[in-house]
């Protein structure tokens, strides 16, 4: 189904009556589940994602063909994507490759974003439950994964918050005036040229940047501004799920 | 007999002798100082996914916790449920092919639905699609569902088109006890919640939907009759006691473990109308599948009884064998000795019936997901 | 699984070191590749390209078959990588490593998903008959920078190519054979190629003027095997950006990655015009062999007569 984008010039409204540079509701929870380590449950819009950590835990494997068996601990991401979580049910098979490439670009961030070597020789599970999809997929998996490894008290250098960032018009339409767009939904993901950007708490480090799409080089800076932007805007909103999990904990202590 | 989940407890021999003590005793002292019958509290909800028919969470207390999504889709009949149609049925004509036809329009014509109509899959983290468990899990609690052959009756919608209803089954947690139950109780849940669209069309016509949401079925529907899904329960013995919602602990010392799946009957109206002044309407619970799961408790160390242990001035046995034929001759109190052999019947039929009696364990659960609040 | 051979602490220290003096181990500038050589095989879409130890060889093939249901107008275009053993011993047959899996999402994303061949163009019968165009990447022997020069040979082969001419009457299709018709090339429609950069960590005394990350091009294996994050940017020579993949690892500045664009946009417009320069020799020593052919036939027919 083509998006019709012709009415955000008019109103500079988009679709689902957001303007440019807003982000969809995110809501997050942690410590959702009792049984693991850290957990957590994130909203992004419609995009809904259940995280669980195990770990820093012995390696299950010891046929010492993991990496685990060095001075630093392994990150294993393991993505379930349900199978009723898109508008059509679709069972995927676990060697998808853009599953694979996702769980280990999960992994490879939080390997260096997490303080591995204080734990050598243990691996640290990351299982994503992936319940409904609307878009930003990536960078819900990336946010929930910052909140369960922080809920599991694994120390991490800074928060790895995510989100995404479009333009207006799309490739073919060649508008080099085109604005950026913030935190894109499914339809908008199906359309318009976007990127995923994950940057290091507040700062402007880049962690992780996917572009899939094509687009021109022009339009690329302006993207990336707004997807560093909504970074740190994302940021706020999980530190302030910490802050108020951190809070609730200490007043039931103090009871 | 369903394998038994591959996490092991890690106890001594002392404690699962303790743990098997104390659990045999009359009345059973549990660990967490339960009584014999009673669940552990749980945390449900349900229409949590808008974007699936039917939709249920529920977390028990040991931190395991379930989702269930079901998704329904519009799919066309069989080919043969057309051509039956249109074609003269020859009663006298033997083929084969005439054979299945007539089966068809039977079918059709009381309204029958097909097993295949449903599809179930259950995902456990770090389990392949094609392990076991996953498999097992997926068949038992399918069995238990389709048990009754009317099931899949709502799912007809015309002569040419039926529902299917496809069930995700996902643990979130690691599977810390065996997880069936957390299974089946959500599945039960999910499958209260489901709503299929209000048909518009009538008759053969291609089918076509109520858009608005509000205006949507029930796949079961909330009226007197109390025909609810069924749900499946595990429930293990030791000694002559029979214990409900083992936690993995007491599986570990359990010497026989049942998965009862209980449905209910859809009752006459009659016999509705006669318990309604008895406060509610008495369930009439039926039977509709048991299997045997092994327990995990034969995969335990045994113990080491003083007179075969040199450390503490008995005489170890020459060999193995001698070993072996030792201990299986020997009953001494508070030696481990692992589960051997299968269950009684007498004490097979005293759990299904501790299950199905009259404000049975069945019964109590059941009222309990009731009171679940459907969104 | 056999694993890699990990590079020793002399070799790691040895490289920081000369690192944090501005030299590469084989002394390349920084943003130096190594020397590319492309060469093309007798038959038509086979392309050979080295580039320093890293040679890739990638062979186009095409066969009529149907489409899928959910799309009849567009023609089949697959891209398999292969990572034998021949090459590094940690990789083995039927099971894909990391690096296979990355390489292959890689070259899908820049040239499939982005489009460079016209799918709508193998179409033959909609629904029925289309062309599906095969590119099987063989790696012969790696050294660093896979991706880059598996991207550079795919697109010289997808250039190099060309597929059977055909002539539809109706509901069938004539395919002719070589020797009847002069076979037909592809319609690409752009040429995206890769650029890897790595990042290293900047040296840790000396905060003069090694500020951020030093950044290298087309790493060899030792190289990569030391590096603390890398992003891969695919680009035509217009400055499209076909793919941008940074997948994890040391965190850089936004400028950075932006910057590392438009050093993407001079490399592909270097290596395109080479890919091109080659094209166009490669096709002027065909065209002489095609015509010393034909004289020669002609000579031949003359004889008996």
């Amino acid at each position: 189904m083509p998006l019709d984008t012709s009415t955000y010039s008019l109103a500079l409204l988009r679709l689902d009556g957001r303007r440019w540079n807003e982000l969809r509701r995110l809501t997050a929870q942690i410590s959702t589940q009792a049984a693991a380590d850290g957990s957590s449950y994130l909203e992004m819009g419609n995009t809904k994602v259940i995280c669980t950590v195990t770990g820093p835990a012995e390696g299950k494997r010891t046929g010492g063909a993991g990496t685990g068996g060095g001075n630093e601990a392994e990150v294993r991401v393991e993505i379930g994507i349900a199978g009723f979580s898109g508008v059509d049910r679709k069972r995927r098979g676990r060697n998808d490759k853009r599953i694979s490439e996702m769980q280990t670009t999960i992994s490879n961030t939080f390997a260096s974003s997490l303080f591995t070597h204080l734990y050598p020789h243990s691996t640290i599970n990351i299982n994503i439950h992936i319940l409904s999809q609307d878009g930003s997929l990536l960078a819900a998996c990336l946010n929930a994964s910052t909140l369960a490894l922080i809920d599991a008290g694994i120390p991490m250098r800074n928060y790895i918050c995510a989100c995404t960032a479009g333009s207006t018009s799309s490739h073919s339409a060649n508008d080099e005036a085109a604005d950026p767009l913030l935190d894109l939904n499914n339809l908008e993901e199906q359309e318009l040229p976007f990127l995923t950007v994950a940057t290091v708490g507040e700062s402007d480090e880049v962690a992780v940047l996917v572009l899939e799409t094509r687009v021109q080089m022009g339009r690329l800076e302006g993207m990336l501004a707004v997807g560093v932007d909504g970074c740190k805007q994302v940021r706020e909103i999980l530190d302030g799920v910490v802050r108020r999990r951190g809070k609730r904990i200490l007043e039931s202590a103090a009871v | 007999m369903a394998p038994s989940s591959t996490q092991q407890v890690l106890l001594s021999p002392a404690e699962l002798s303790y743990l098997h003590t104390s659990l045999s005793l009359d009345p059973p002292v549990r660990p967490d100082a339960r009584t014999s019958s009673q669940f552990r509290p749980l945390i449900a909800e349900t229409d949590i996914l808008p974007g699936t028919n039917g939709s249920a969470r529920i977390c028990f207390a040991d931190g395991t916790e379930a989702i269930v999504g079901i998704k329904a889709e519009v799919e066309k009949s069989r080919p043969s449920y057309q051509a039956s149609a249109d074609r003269n049925v020859a009663e006298d004509d033997d083929d084969e092919e005439d054979e299945e036809t007539r089966r068809d329009e039977q079918l059709a014509k009381e309204k029958k639905g097909l097993n295949e109509w449903v599809e179930m899959s259950v995902e456990i983290p770090s389990f392949r699609d094609d392990d076991s468990m996953p498999v097992f899990m997926a068949a038992m609690l399918s069995e238990a569902l389709l048990a009754d052959g009317a099931f899949t009756n709502k799912l007809w919608i015309n002569r040419r088109f039926h529902w299917k209803l496809y069930l995700d089954i996902l643990l979130l947690s690691q599977p810390l006890s065996y997880p069936l139950p957390l299974l089946s109780l959500t599945t039960h849940l999910a499958l209260l919640s489901t709503r299929l669209p209000r048909l518009k069309s009538e008759e053969d016509e291609d089918p076509l939907f109520d858009d608005d949401w509000a205006a949507s079925v029930f796949l079961y529907p909330r009226t007197q009759s109390l025909i609810r899904p069924p749900v499946t329960l595990l429930v293990m013995s030791v000694g002559n006691n029979i214990i409900f919602d083992p936690t993995k602990e007491e599986l570990a010392v359990a010497e026989s473990v049942l998965a009862v799946s209980v449905g209910e009957r859809p009752q006459e109206k009659s016999q509705g109308d006669m318990d309604v002044d008895s406060g509610k309407p008495a369930r009439d619970l039926r039977l509709l599948a048991i299997r045997t799961i092994d327990p995990p408790s034969r995969l335990t160390p045994a113990g080491v009884p003083n007179t075969l242990n040199t450390a503490t001035g008995g005489t170890a046995a020459g060999t193995t064998e001698q070993a072996s034929s030792k201990r299986e001759t020997m009953e001494e109190e508070g030696v481990w000795q692992p589960p051997r052999g299968g269950a009684k019947r007498k004490l097979i039929a005293a759990m299904i019936q501790a299950v199905l009696a009259r404000g049975g364990v069945a019964e109590e659960v059941l009222d309990g997901l009731d009171a679940v609040e459907l969104g | 699984m056999p694993r890699e051979v990990e590079p020793s602490q002399n070799e790691k220290q040895f490289f920081t070191k000369a690192l944090s003096e501005n030299i590469r181990i084989d002394g390349r500038g920084f943003d130096e590749f190594r020397e590319l050589s492309l060469e093309f095989g007798d038959e038509h879409g086979v392309a050979d390209v080295r580039l320093g130890k890293t040679r890739v060889l990638t062979h186009i093939t095409a066969e009529v078959t149907s489409p899928f249901p959910d799309r009849p107008f567009d023609g089949l275009f697959t891209i398999t990588t292969e990572l034998s053993p021949m090459t590094s011993p940690s990789f083995e047959v039927n099971r894909p490593t990391e690096t296979e899996l990355l390489l292959s999402r890689m070259l899908e994303k820049t040239i499939r998903r982005s489009s460079a061949l016209d799918t709508e163009s193998l179409c033959l019968i909609a629904g029925q008959k289309v062309w599906s165009i095969r590119a099987d990447v063989h790696v012969l022997s790696s050294d660093g920078n896979l991706t880059d020069a598996a991207c550079i040979s795919i697109i010289a082969a997808l250039q190099h190519f060309r597929k059977p001419d055909t002539s539809t009457s109706g509901e069938g299709v004539t395919v002719y054979t070589l020797a009847e018709r002069e076979p037909v090339p592809l319609s690409l429609l752009h040429h995206p190629l890769c650029v890897t950069f790595s990042f290293y960590p900047p040296p840790a005394e000396g905060n003069g003027e090694g500020e951020g990350e030093i950044t290298l091009l087309d790493t060899t294996h030792l190289e990569e095997s030391l590096r603390a994050g890398s992003v891969t940017i695919s680009m035509n020579r217009h400055g499209e950006v076909c793919q941008i993949a940074k997948l994890g690892g040391v965190a850089v500045d936004a400028v950075t990655l932006l910057h590392c664009t438009s050093v993407a946009l001079v490399k592909v417009k270097e290596i395109s015009a080479f890919v091109a320069k080659r094209l166009e020799q490669e096709s002027r020593r065909k065209d002489v062999d095609g015509k010393m052919k034909t004289l020669l036939s002609s000579e031949n027919a003359r004889i008996p007569g």
